[in-house]
């Protein structure tokens, strides 16, 4: 399709048969202008002077104590963002027993009912963004431009999934005979427990709960203890526009209260984004059936990665070195689709090192708040030695090429680029979650492809390469959950990007896509015999 | 309008009329035939695009083949030349020859929009451009800046070549047209420098930090250009350089040290939707600004207009430019006008205002409708033809240009020096103005009348 500019217009998949309207992504901010740069900083003043937030557990609709644990600002720790109610065992088995409820409440209404209900919580997101991208800012050292995105996909999840709902309402045709009748539909599995990360603050939790709540199910969240303020911000907005209280309860705190939740009988689905160890963890909590559960859980996981980009001898390093210092330096490479290790054609490694150090070198280390960093801190202590373990292990197995600046005070990470590593450096294997990038030789593509094939994770990858022949062969080959081509490798769009991994990198279907939503669901199909004394009565 | 499409319409003519035989320049017509070519089957024009940029990354001939049969076959519907081309690609001495003619193909294009590999190279190109009655203004390309030792080179290349241009240019003969308007005398060296390419901390939403980091750079230039009474002209890049481009021009200008030189000169986009804002706001820099030498404004349409509209419908905004083609150029003609008309008149009794020009005016365009109506409202309204310069593309506009010169209007080539690798955004970024469906050089290209081409937008 061409508008009359000769532009091709975006298609649009989704069918418009809602009265929802079609599903376009939200548009993010125009950063390059000032008055939305004025905008921002404004709101930021004015959330400044409300902290710290109280952020109560929320069971059933009912506040509960809201002093327990503090997030605070990860560019000046001393500050409170929020101030948290620990939410305990016996909160977690009120809260499922409340969703038990709230499931069988919300189950019950329609589709379009549920649908209308996630459309109005991404308006209420809206009219808050430029609050909620500030909490970001706070709260988790987002830096603005990934803090309005994330705002943004927050909203694009509720409105996706709404309509994604009412697609799923009348299950697929089946094959029809004379004298039967049959049909295949999806209901509600029932309790969806939630347990999302800080990383993406407020657009992963909403994905999750999103899904499971336009499917018809209750939800009870557990956001990571470092950002419980964003996560309130999503349990509010659901509450204010008619979701019944007992469909969503908020229980912040810290690992036992998800590894209490993901054992509780009456939970039907977990829905989880994290680490690899607690992933699996959940998976072998979830195959126990005690007494009187009636169910197998399902488990749907997005786990970690060790995200790599080739680049072969043909790719224009212009387009390759800018991708390359987003991809691993954005957010201080605390995204789990961050570039973590770069494998590059013998014949353009030395330019293309030479020139991403130098690249590297010139990055803004500073807080989220500052127009013009480029690094932010990483989210606490741990993170930052952790990093500085991988940089210190990347120093004796090869060799350092570059280590920025940082400032004092909050929890700062000098930007690196490590090289020339032994191929057993635990650097090569394991996921950082940091703003760290290896560089390696390769003699070809192909090698490229077989170092990348015997990492167990499988979530993310790039590939720069102008020969068509040579994308679509790693293309082939790679069993990356998304792979990028000619561009930097994080940044998924819901609806344009499904979003997920593949092997060790998770289980579970593309978040933001088209298939995400049937594992919230039960199918049923029904078989009618439609024939009576002979007569086929439809 | 005070002038009248009359007026602007006899100009057109007399310009149109003054354009050489395409017969004079036979490899021309036959890279005019590739470009027609191109530009009707879309997926052939992707397949010469494609071949183009990879080019300079291509390791080998044999390589440079096997990119070329890929692309081709994509092509749903091959040409019969092509399709025997790609026959011999099966055998390495077939791929070895194919390879060969694909990258004299496209040296001989990149040789056409590139006068050459460096400033001394380019000098031959230049000296003769100017005896032929037009000036240059030269832009080294180069590949993008990520480091400080990029930037640092790009400003040296900048500094070398306003000195090799300098001694050189004391040789050329001297011609009247091009080297003073009513306000003084204009420089023969001109060169255009890219803010981007001057510095590495090029962030949109934090103008700041690249305005600062540049301003290091770009003094140390205009002092060197001073120095040798040279021009500096800042261009202008997409959207996302524009605040730090326009702030680091005014900035830098206003310094003291600057105050009576060197010339210098800023770029308006006419596709840009606030262009007119942009205008506004270097009128009010003009007025304020106690600088001698007044600033040029080149006028011209914006050569990122397919990446604005792609980043902005990417990221779900209005496209900071006007999309539709005609809105661009009526655009165009109303900014021409306000920068003529900024200028100081002749009094009634028709002596110049004794008033310094707030700004100097130049007019970038390939388009004969768009020159002429400079050319018509400059006269229509007092202004003298030495006080309005015309700028062309090397490469795309060289008919236009000496047409213009042989119409006694003053013509300025803006000419790119760099290596193939370094010039191929360039190259690239002229085909695609080339051969886009509705450019004003396509449609003179396929024939259209005179008529149709001094139509009113």
């Amino acid at each position: 399709m061409k508008d009359e500019a000769g532009m091709p217009s975006p298609s649009n998949p989704l069918k418009d048969a809602t009265g929802l309207g079609a599903f376009i992504n939200e548009p993010v901010l125009e950063l390059r202008r000032a008055p939305v740069r004025a905008s921002l900083t404004a709101a930021l003043e004015e959330l400044d002077g409300r902290l710290p937030l109280r952020v109560p557990v929320l069971v059933g609709g009912e506040r509960g104590a809201d002093a327990g644990f503090e997030s605070t600002d990860p560019a000046v720790p001393e500050r409170v963002v929020a101030q948290a109610g620990r939410a305990t065992e016996s909160h977690v088995a009120e809260a499922v027993a409340a969703a038990g409820r709230g499931a069988r409440e919300w189950g019950a209404r329609s589709a379009i009912e549920r649908a209308v209900v996630l459309v109005r919580a991404a308006a209420a997101l809206r009219g808050r963004r430029l609050e909620l991208a500030a909490l970001m800012v706070r709260e988790c050292a987002k830096p603005w431009p990934e803090a309005d995105a994330d705002v943004c996909e927050a909203i694009d999840f509720l409105e996706y999934y709404a309509r994604e709902a009412l697609l799923l309402e009348h299950g697929p045709a089946l094959l029809q005979v004379p004298g039967e009748r049959n049909t295949m539909g999806y209901v509600p599995r029932g309790v969806v427990a939630v347990i999302s990360p800080w990383n993406f603050p407020l657009a992963i939790p909403t994905g999750m709960v999103a899904a499971g709540l336009a499917t018809g199910n209750a939800v009870v969240l557990k956001p990571a203890e470092q950002s419980p303020g964003c996560a309130l911000a999503l349990v509010e907005a659901l509450h204010g526009v008619g979701l019944p209280p007992e469909a969503l309860s908020l229980l912040p705190g810290f690992g036992e209260v998800g590894a209490a939740l993901v054992r509780d009988p009456g939970v039907h689905t977990i829905a989880f984004t994290g680490s690899g160890a607690v992933g699996l963890d959940i998976v072998r909590a979830a195959a126990e059936t005690p007494d009187g559960q009636g169910h197998v859980k399902r488990v749907v996981a997005e786990m970690g990665g060790k995200n790599c980009v080739i680049v072969d001898s043909d790719a224009d390093l212009d387009e390759v070195v800018p991708a390359l210092v987003d991809s691993a330096f954005g957010f201080a490479g605390q995204k789990c689709s961050a570039a973590s290790r770069v494998l590059v054609h013998e014949a353009v490694h030395d330019e293309l090192l030479e020139r991403l150090t130098g690249a590297v070198e010139v990055l803004a280390v500073g807080p989220a708040e500052r127009f013009g960093t480029d690094v932010p801190p990483v989210i606490d202590r741990e993170a930052v030695e952790r990093v500085a373990g991988y940089v210190e292990g990347a120093g004796r197995s090869g060799r350092v090429a570059i280590r920025g600046q940082v400032p004092d005070g909050g929890w700062y990470c000098p930007p690196t680029v490590a090289c020339d590593l032994e191929p057993d450096a635990p650097v090569l294997s394991e996921e950082v979650f940091g703003p760290l990038l290896t560089v390696e030789r390769a003699s070809g593509v192909d090698a490229a492809c077989g170092a990348i094939e015997r990492l167990p994770f499988a979530l993310t990858g790039g590939l720069f390469s102008r020969s068509p022949a040579t994308v679509a062969r790693v293309a082939a080959r790679l069993p990356l959950g998304n792979l990028y081509v000619n561009r930097g490798i994080t940044g998924a769009m819901v609806g344009r990007q499904p979003f997920g991994g593949n092997r060790r990198s998770g289980i579970g279907a593309k978040a933001g896509g088209p298939d995400y939503l049937l594992q919230f669901t039960e199918t049923r199909v029904m078989t009618e015999n439609t024939m009576r004394h002979g007569l086929v009565v439809e | 309008m005070p002038h009248g499409e009359e007026l602007l319409t006899r100009v057109g003519r007399d310009l149109h009329a003054a354009l050489p035989s395409p017969s004079r320049h036979p490899i021309k017509a036959l890279d005019a035939k590739g470009m027609e070519l191109a530009s009707r089957d879309a997926e052939l024009r992707a397949a010469l695009f494609r071949l183009v940029d990879v080019t300079p990354a291509c390791r080998s001939l044999d390589d440079l083949a096997r990119h070329l049969a890929e692309y081709v076959e994509e092509v749903d519907e091959r040409p019969q030349a092509l399709e025997a081309a790609m026959r011999v690609a099966h055998t390495a001495p077939g791929r070895r020859a194919l390879g060969a003619a694909a990258a004299t193909g496209v040296r001989h294009m990149a040789h056409r929009f590139i006068v050459g590999e460096s400033p001394q190279a380019a000098l031959g190109v230049l000296g003769d451009l100017w005896k032929e009655g037009s000036a240059c203004s030269v832009d080294l390309l180069g590949e993008a800046t990520f480091t400080r030792e990029e930037a640092d080179r790009y400003a040296a290349r900048c500094d070398e070549a306003l000195e090799v241009l300098s001694v050189a240019a004391g040789s050329w003969p001297g011609r009247h047209l091009l080297e003073a308007d009513s306000a003084g005398p204009l420089p023969r060296v001109n060169l255009s420098v890219k803010v981007s390419a001057l510095t590495p901390l090029m962030r949109p939403d934090a103008p700041h930090v690249g305005r600062e980091d540049a301003a290091q750079r770009l003094r140390p230039l205009l002092r060197r250009a001073q120095d040798l009474g040279a021009h500096l002209h800042i261009d202008m890049e997409s959207l996302d350089a524009l605040e730090t481009t326009m702030e680091l021009v005014f900035e830098l200008l206003d310094e003291p040290e600057f105050s009576d030189g060197p010339s210098a000169g800023v770029v308006l986009q006419a596709y840009l939707r606030d262009s007119g804002q942009q205008l506004d706001r270097i009128l009010e820099w003009a007025r304020a600004s106690a600088r001698r030498p007044p600033l040029t404004v080149r006028l011209v349409k914006g050569a990122y207009w397919d990446h604005e509209v792609v980043e902005a419908r990417r990221h779900g905004w209005t496209p900071p430019v006007f999309e539709v083609k005609a809105e661009s150029d009526r655009n165009f003609e109303e900014l021409t006008r306000r920068l003529l008309d900024s200028r100081p008149r002749k009094d009634e009794a028709g002596m110049p205002s004794p008033s310094n020009p707030l700004l100097r005016v130049a007019v970038a365009s390939h388009n004969i409708r768009s020159l002429a109506h400079a050319i018509a409202h400059n006269r229509a309204t007092g202004g003298e033809d030495r006080d309005l310069e015309l700028q062309v593309l090397r490469g795309l506009g060289d008919e236009l240009g000496i047409a213009i010169a042989a119409s006694g209007l003053r013509v300025r080539s803006y000419c790119p020096v760099g290596d193939l690798v370094a010039g191929m955004a360039y190259l690239v970024r002229r085909l695609l103005e080339n051969t886009s469906n509705d450019s004003f050089l396509g449609e003179q290209q396929r024939g259209a009348s005179i008529e149709d081409l001094l139509a009113a937008p």
